[in-house]
C-alpha cells in the first residue's frame, strides 16, 4: 500500500489511500505503515479518502494506537467522514484518540 | 391555511396524472395498458399526492420542534394501501371515475394489489391501526419497522393440510415505498468487547470485530383521514457493508465476498411466522437488533439536527416498544447516549426511562421473550454489559428497598439465573420504560397481579391499561361500503374520525324500514364471501344461512379445536339424532399456523377433514357447511367481517389479551359468542348483556381449577353424553375413514394430557349459548336489532380513542394540525 507520509514540524502526516480500509487491505496497510509508526513519536492519520472502514480497519488504528503509546508517543486522526465517525463512536475510539475535519488543525493539536 | 385536500383534486387532474404515469412511468400507451399498469400509474399519482402532505407534515413538525412518538414494532400488517390512501384522501368516487372512463376496472385494479404481509396477527395488525389514527387526529408519529422481503407465508390447503409458499409482495415490487440510500444506518454485530483506559483515565470498553450490516430505510406514506397529516412508516432492509466489488482477485474471494453479501442480506430476508410464541434462533435476535439499532439512530439523529444536547431528549421523543421485539432499544439508547455520545451513565438513565414505553400482549409463557446469555454474548457483547450494569443497579435499588428478600431479587432481576442463563426481554423493557400497559382492563390487570406484581409492587405508577382499538376508516368505511354509506345518511359523516357518533343509531334498531336496509346490505356482503368461498374452495353456501365465522391465527388458546367439537355435536345430533338445527349455518374458518406448530396444522387439518364429511353427507342436506378459506391475511378479513352473523371470539378466559377481530366483526353488525376474556369483557359492558352470547368459565374460575389441580376432563368426558359421544366420533375416525388414528392426539390431550385449554370444561355452556345463538338468529327482527346495537355501542373500539389516551397519558404529545375546512 503505497503510504505518502509528509513531515510537518516533527509530525508525521500520513495520507491512507484508497477509498476503504477493510479486511481485504489491512494487513498490507499494518505490515506498510509499522516501519513509519517506529520512526515518528507523532502521528496524523489523514483518512479524508476514506468513504468505509470496517472494523479491522479500526482495529488498525487502534493497533497503530497502542504501538505509538508504547513508546510515549500518540496518533490523532483527521478529515474522517460521518460514516466513518459513526463506526469511530460506536467502538468508543473517540475516548482515546483524538480526531479532527483538517491535517492541520490535528497537527496543531500537538503543539 | 389547510385545504381540505378532498377539494382540490378534481377528476380532471387525477386522470390526468394517471395518464402522465402511464406514459412516463411505464413508458406505454394507454391502449396498452393493463390492470397492473393501471394499478401502478394510480398509486403512483395518488404518492405524488401523499408526498407533497407528507413533505409539509414534516415541515409543520419541523418549524414547531414538535415532541414525536415513534412505535417501535418488528411487524406491520398493512395489507393493501391503494384503497385506504383513497379513501383517507376522500378520492374514493374520483378514482371509480377516472378509471371507468379510462377503460379500466376500478375493483380490479384494486384487488390486484398485494397485501404487505409485514406482521403474524393482531400485534402487526395493531400496528398499522395505530399508524393511520395517529395520522388522523394529526399527531407527529413515525412508525420504525423491517422491510421483510418475505413477508408472513401465502397458506395453500392440500388435501386438508396446510402448505407454506413464499409471500413475494416485494416480488412485483411496491408503488407505496421511497428509498432513502442517504439515511442509511449502520449496525454492528459480533465482536467482543477490551477494556482500555481513556485519556481521562476512566475504563474505556471499546466493541471490537464486529461485523457489519447496513440498514437501508423505505419510507411508506401514511396518510390520516382528510389527508392534512401524513406521517411515515420507515421500514428498513438489511444490505451488505460495501459495493460487491468487481474487482475480482481469485475464485476464493469472490465466493467468500458473494457468501458474506448474502448472509448480511439474511437479516431483513423473512418475517419469523410465530404468532404468540417466542422465536429463539440467534437471526430473530440479529433481526431484533437491526430494527432497534437503525431506529433510535435514525431517531438521535432527527434529534441532534435541531438540539446540541440531551437533556431535552425526553421532551422531545417517545418511544412506544410494541411487546418485547424492540425491548433492545432500552440497552441501545443508553449505549449510544454513554459510548458515544459522553453522557454520563445516571443521566443516559434517566434520558432513556422517561423515553421509553412498553406494550405487553401477552401472559403466555411461550411467548415471553428470553435470549440466552451466551448467544447475547457472542452476537451483542456491548448490549449484554450494558445490561449487567442496568441490572446491577437496579437490583442494588431493590435490595435498598427490600432488604434481605432474596427471591425478590431473583424474581425481578434481567437474568434469569439456572442451568442456561437467560436475559428476560420483558424486564428490561419494563425496568428501562416509564410506562408499561396491558391492551384490555383484564389483561392490564393481569399484567400488575400475576406477571409483574413485584414491578407493580415497585412502580404502581408505571402500570396502566390502554385497550386496544381499530381503525374505522379500513375497518368500516373501506371494508363496508354499503354499511357505511347506510349510516351516513342517517347521521352524517361524522362517525368516521369520531366513532362515538355511531351511538346515534340506536333509535333506529326498531325501525323496520332500518332494519330491512340493514339485513339488504349484510346479505350483499355475504353474497360477496359466498363467491370468494366458492372461488377458492369450491364450496357452495347458502347465504340465507347463519354465517358462523372464526377468523384469527390458529392456535390452541383461541379453542377453533372447541368450535369443531361443537359442529361434530350439531352433525351428530342431525345425522344421529334426526335433530334439525333451527338455522342453517355455514361455518366458516381462516387462520394461519405457525409452520413449526404441529398441533395448529392438525387443527387446520381437523376442520378440513370434517368439513368434507359434513359437506358431502347427503343427510346433511345443505343444513350445514363448513368451510376452510386459505390464506387469510388482511385483504381477505376485509370481505370476510362484513359478511358475518356471529362471530367466534372463544378464548380460554385470561389467555386472549385483548383481540382486534372482536371489535372488527361487532362494529360490522355480527353478534359475538364468546368468554369473558380480553376485551370480550370491555365489548360485553358496551353493547350490554343482551347482545352478546357469552359462556365458559370466567379468569376465576380458570385460576381456581389451576391452583386447585382440580380439573378433571376425563370424568367429563365419562359422565356427560354430548362430551363423550363428540370426542368418541373424533376418535373413532369418522373424520378420518383414511387415515386411520389421525386425529387421536385430540383425545389425548384432552383427556390425556389434561386439557390444558379448558375445552371440555367450557363445552356444555358454550354448546348452551349456540343454541341461543340459533333462536335468537330464528327470529329476524330480534337478531338484527341486537347486531344494530352492536353497530351503534362500538364507539370506544375506535383506535383513535386509544391513541388518544397513549398520548395523553404515556406519550404527552398534542397534535399538529393544519385548519380543517369541514
Amino acid at each position: 500500500m503505497e503510504l505518502k507520509v509528509e513531515k510537518v514540524g516533527d509530525v508525521s502526516v500520513i495520507k491512507v489511500p484508497g477509498r476503504s480500509l477493510e479486511a481485504s487491505n489491512v494487513e498490507e496497510f499494518k505490515q506498510d505503515i509499522l516501519p513509519i509508526l517506529n520512526e515518528s513519536g507523532r502521528v496524523v492519520l489523514d483518512i479524508k479518502n476514506l468513504d468505509f472502514v470496517d472494523s479491522s480497519g479500526l482495529g488498525a488504528f487502534l493497533s497503530c494506537l497502542r504501538t505509538l503509546n508504547e513508546r510515549g508517543g500518540d496518533l490523532k486522526i483527521a478529515g474522517m467522514t460521518k460514516a466513518v465517525r459513526a463506526l469511530f463512536e460506536v467502538v468508543r475510539m473517540h475516548r482515546i484518540c483524538d480526531s479532527f475535519d483538517t491535517v492541520d488543525e490535528a497537527t496543531k493539536a500537538f503543539e | 391555511m389547510g385545504v381540505d385536500v378532498r377539494r382540490e383534486i378534481s377528476a380532471a387532474t387525477f386522470e390526468r396524472s394517471v395518464r402522465q404515469h402511464i406514459k412516463f412511468s411505464l413508458g406505454k400507451a394507454l391502449r396498452e395498458a393493463n390492470t397492473k399498469d393501471f394499478f401502478w400509474a394510480v398509486s403512483l399519482a395518488v404518492r405524488d399526492l401523499l408526498i407533497e402532505r407528507m413533505l409539509k407534515t414534516r415541515r409543520r413538525y419541523g418549524k414547531a420542534d414538535v415532541k414525536r412518538v415513534y412505535y417501535l414494532s418488528a411487524e406491520f400488517l398493512m395489507g393493501r394501501s391503494l384503497g385506504n390512501n383513497l379513501c383517507n384522501l376522500g378520492l374514493s368516487e374520483v378514482y371509480r371515475e377516472v378509471l371507468t372512463k379510462l377503460g379500466a376496472d376500478p375493483v380490479a385494479v384494486e384487488e390486484s394489489e398485494f397485501d404487505a404481509a409485514l406482521g403474524n396477527g393482531g400485534l402487526g395488525r395493531l400496528a398499522a391501526c395505530f399508524l393511520d389514527s395517529l395520522a388522523t387526529l394529526d399527531l407527529p408519529g413515525y412508525g420504525y419497522g423491517i422491510n421483510y422481503e418475505y413477508g408472513l407465508f401465502r397458506q395453500e390447503i392440500a388435501d386438508g393440510y396446510q402448505k407454506e409458499k413464499p409471500d413475494s409482495w416485494l416480488a412485483y415490487r411496491t408503488p407505496w415505498e421511497l428509498e432513502r440510500y442517504g439515511k442509511a444506518c449502520p449496525v454492528p454485530v459480533y465482536g467482543r468487547v477490551e477494556n482500555y483506559q481513556a485519556k481521562d483515565g476512566a475504563d474505556n470498553p471499546m466493541w471490537l470485530e464486529w461485523q457489519l450490516i447496513i440498514g437501508v430505510p423505505y419510507d411508506m406514506p401514511i396518510a390520516g383521514y382528510g389527508g392534512n397529516t401524513v406521517n411515515c412508516l420507515r421500514l428498513y432492509s438489511a444490505r451488505a457493508s460495501q459495493e460487491f466489488d468487481m474487482e475480482i482477485f481469485n475464485d476464493g474471494d469472490y465466493f467468500k465476498a458473494v457468501e458474506q453479501k448474502i448472509g448480511s442480506e439474511t437479516v431483513s430476508k423473512v418475517l419469523y411466522p410465530s404468532d404468540a410464541r417466542a422465536e429463539g434462533r440467534e437471526l430473530r435476535l440479529i433481526q431484533e437488533y437491526f430494527l432497534v439499532a437503525c431506529a433510535v439512530r435514525d431517531i438521535v439523529r432527527r434529534y441532534e439536527i435541531a438540539h446540541s444536547s440531551f437533556e431535552m431528549f425526553p421532551e422531545k421523543v417517545a418511544i412506544q416498544l410494541n411487546d418485547t421485539h424492540p425491548a433492545l432499544a432500552v440497552a441501545e439508547l443508553m449505549r449510544i447516549l454513554v459510548d458515544e455520545k459522553s453522557v454520563p451513565w445516571e443521566q443516559a438513565w434517566d434520558i432513556t426511562r422517561r423515553t421509553m414505553a412498553y406494550t405487553n400482549h401477552t401472559l403466555l409463557p411461550e411467548a415471553l421473550e428470553k435470549w440466552p446469555v451466551a448467544m447475547f454474548e457472542r452476537v451483542l457483547p456491548r448490549h449484554l454489559q450494558i445490561i449487567y450494569e442496568i441490572n446491577h443497579r437496579f437490583l442494588d435499588d431493590v435490595a435498598a428497598a427490600y432488604p434481605g428478600d432474596v427471591d425478590k431479587l431473583r424474581r425481578t432481576s434481567i437474568i434469569e439465573e439456572g442451568e442456561q442463563k437467560q436475559v428476560r426481554m420483558a424486564h428490561l423493557a419494563t425496568i428501562g420504560s416509564h410506562s408499561v400497559n396491558g391492551v384490555s382492563a383484564l389483561h392490564s390487570g393481569l399484567v400488575r397481579t400475576v406477571l409483574f406484581p413485584d414491578f407493580h409492587e415497585i412502580w404502581p405508577e408505571k402500570f396502566n391499561n390502554k385497550t386496544n382499538g381499530i381503525t374505522p376508516r379500513r375497518w368500516l368505511k373501506l371494508a363496508n361500503p354499503g354499511l357505511a354509506d347506510l349510516i351516513t345518511e342517517k347521521i352524517g359523516d361524522g362517525w368516521v374520525t369520531d366513532l362515538d357518533q355511531l351511538a346515534r343509531l340506536e333509535p333506529l334498531a326498531d325501525d323496520m324500514e332500518f332494519q330491512a336496509r340493514f339485513r339488504q346490505i349484510k346479505l350483499a356482503n355475504k353474497h360477496r364471501l359466498a363467491k370468494v368461498i366458492n372461488d377458492t374452495t369450491s364450496v357452495t353456501v347458502n347465504t340465507n344461512s347463519l354465517f358462523d365465522v372464526q377468523a384469527k391465527r390458529i392456535h390452541e388458546y383461541k379453542r377453533q379445536l372447541l368450535n369443531v367439537l361443537h359442529i361434530v355435536h350439531e352433525y351428530l345430533l342431525l345425522v344421529e339424532d334426526r335433530k334439525v338445527p333451527t338455522v342453517p349455518r355455514t361455518f366458516v374458518f381462516a387462520g394461519k399456523a405457525a409452520p413449526g406448530y404441529w398441533v395448529a396444522k392438525m387443527i387446520i387439518k381437523l376442520i378440513n377433514n370434517v368439513a368434507s364429511v359434513i359437506n358431502n353427507d347427503p343427510r346433511v342436506d345443505g343444513l350445514f357447511k363448513v368451510v376452510f378459506v386459505p390464506d387469510y391475511r388482511v385483504s381477505l378479513a376485509e370481505v370476510i367481517v362484513p359478511a358475518t352473523d356471529l362471530s367466534e371470539q372463544i378464548s380460554t378466559a385470561g389467555m386472549e389479551a385483548s383481540g382486534t377481530g372482536n371489535m372488527k366483526f361487532a362494529l360490522n353488525g355480527a353478534l359475538t359468542i364468546g368468554t369473558l376474556d380480553g376485551a370480550n369483557i370491555e365489548i360485553r359492558k358496551e353493547v350490554g348483556k343482551d347482545n352478546i352470547f357469552i359462556f365458559g368459565l370466567k379468569i376465576a374460575g380458570v385460576q381456581r381449577l389451576n391452583q386447585e389441580g382440580s380439573y378433571n376432563p376425563r370424568e367429563l368426558y365419562q359422565t356427560n353424553p354430548d362430551v363423550k359421544r363428540v370426542l368418541d366420533a373424533i376418535n373413532g375416525d369418522m373424520f378420518s375413514a383414511n387415515e386411520p388414528g389421525l386425529f387421536k392426539w385430540v383425545f389425548h390431550n384432552l383427556l390425556d394430557h389434561n386439557d390444558r385449554y379448558y375445552h371440555l370444561a367450557d363445552l356444555p355452556s358454550y354448546l348452551e349459548a349456540q343454541r341461543l345463538a340459533s333462536e335468537t338468529f330464528a327470529d329476524v327482527p330480534t337478531w338484527t336489532k341486537k347486531a344494530i346495537l352492536n353497530v351503534a355501542r362500538m364507539g370506544k373500539f375506535s383506535s383513535d380513542r386509544a391513541i388518544r389516551e397513549y398520548a395523553q397519558d404515556i406519550w404527552h404529545i398534542k397534535p399538529v394540525s393544519l385548519t380543517r375546512r369541514r
